[in-house]
């Protein structure tokens, strides 16, 4: 540790891996439907891309949960994103591929994805 | 990647349920599952709860689990880790309000304390300078070597209103202002971590839940009072408290938090540690010849005492 400048470097590094443990101070909440359903549909791969691309973007203040059977099995994988303001997205068919997408336009600069969205697929 | 932590209370009270074997159980569940590089186990400090140990937190959700038997970790690794189900028969009934999961803050228990001292414990892994600096570990110290002269410290410190918290409650920035002006070269800045007191574990639960900010605090001290040693004496009977320390110690020399310190741009402080550790009670011997006697005067830390160059305070 050669001066204060390497200390704030190793403080924000590590502030990005413990990020998990804040309790309700996030501004974002990605959920992962992880029932038998969603597991079945590939849902666990899409977990792991929602928790790489967060890790790489350093989203600190934004958290990637699990939750059981949302209740539209044929649509998984589904993921839904709470916004601040309680405010809910559900994305359907997703896969990991089109996770960077999702997290870059909804996460980062609020504009969902429409076409992702249960609403464009519905039909 | 790491999705979510598993927190297991590494504290006497857990320690002493069981806390080290639910760890290596947690740890090859999570192999099993194949969830071993998404799912991290970090042994942490007392959470302050320790009738409801072994203690287990899950994060991102919080979940807070209690009296978790080995025989309970498979149930947690399937249903709440695997399929995001949390395991409801395990929660502590005070976090369970409808269908949804209080954070421990907003508990009975929790809801009126502000853990000021105890703040990072149940929250880091002591054992991990890096999980203390990513909560702001070391940065106090940093300010006051970069921005701080000695005297401006102890302004602060005395302007705080902070006191001593071993029973006396002498003033901390006189204690500090006292030392300062000593003309002494060596100077000492020592941390009776021995609590004698029976029941009291307050040491205890600062140096095994956060030892890290036992030794920021000490160096920061000695830049304070101009001061190149530190002594902590802890008792054995700690033995968890005792390794925690030893480690902390290690690796804030290892990172060069210890010893010279920002070799750049300018090192001003060079605080070293010298370990003291006290005989289990039966046969400890007393360090100074002379039996001790009760005095009615005020104590004053520092001057005209055998060890004149010596403050101490209590890990508090």
């Amino acid at each position: 540790m050669k001066n204060l400048a390497e200390l704030q470097a190793l403080r924000d590094d590590m502030k990005t891996k413990i990020g998990v443990r804040k309790d309700g101070e996030h501004r974002m909440r990605i959920v992962v439907g992880m029932a038998t359903c969603g597991i079945a549909a590939g849902a666990r791969p899409v977990l792991a891309a929602c928790v790489k691309e967060i890790e790489t973007r350093k989203l600190t203040d934004v958290v990637v949960a699990q939750t059981g059977c949302i209740g539209i099995c044929q649509f998984e994988p589904v993921i839904e994103i709470y916004d601040a303001d309680g405010s809910k997205t559900t994305y359907v068919h997703v896969t990991p591929e089109k996770v960077p997408n999702i997290v870059a336009s909804h996460v980062v600069n609020g504009i969902p994805v429409v076409e992702y969205t249960i609403g464009a697929n519905a039909n | 990647m790491v999705r979510s932590h598993i927190l297991v209370c590494g504290g006497t009270g857990c320690h002493s349920s069981g806390s080290d074997k639910l760890i290596e159980i947690f740890e090859s569940e999570l192999k099993n599952a194949g969830l071993g590089d998404e799912v991290k186990v970090i042994k942490t400090g007392c959470f302050g709860l320790c009738a409801l140990g072994p203690v287990v937190v899950i994060y991102p959700e919080g979940a807070f689990y209690s009296q978790v038997k080995s025989e309970d970790v498979k149930e947690i690794v399937t249903e709440h880790l695997l399929k995001g189900r949390l395991v409801k028969r395990l929660l502590y009934t005070e976090t369970v309000v409808a269908d949804t999961v209080l954070s421990l803050d907003d508990t009975d228990f929790y809801r009126k304390q502000k853990r000021v001292a105890l703040r990072n414990c149940g929250v880091i892994d002591p054992e991990n300078i890096n999980e203390y600096i990513a909560y702001d570990g070391y940065m106090a110290l940093a300010k006051v070597l970069t921005e701080m002269t000695p005297e401006g410290v102890i302004k602060v410190i005395s302007d705080s209103g902070l006191r001593g918290r071993g029973g006396g409650g002498f003033p901390t920035g006189k204690k500090w202002g006292f030392t300062a002006v000593q003309t002494d070269e060596v100077k000492y800045v020592c941390c009776n971590a021995d609590e004698g007191d029976p029941g009291a574990f307050m040491d205890r639960s600062v140096l095994e839940g956060d030892p890290h900010c036992v030794i920021e605090a000490m160096a920061i001290a000695g830049y304070a009072i101009g001061a190149h040693f530190g002594y902590i004496y802890v008792r054995a009977e700690y033995p968890i408290a005792v390794k925690r320390l030893k480690i902390a110690i290690d690796q804030a020399r290892e990172v060069g938090l210890l010893g010279r310190i920002f070799s750049e741009p300018v090192s001003t402080s060079t605080l070293t540690f010298v370990w003291a550790q006290a005989h289990s009670s039966a046969e400890r011997k007393p360090l100074c010849s002379t039996p001790s006697k009760a005095s009615a005067a005020t104590p004053v830390p520092v001057l005209r005492s055998p060890l004149s160059r010596v403050f101490s305070a209590s890990p508090q």
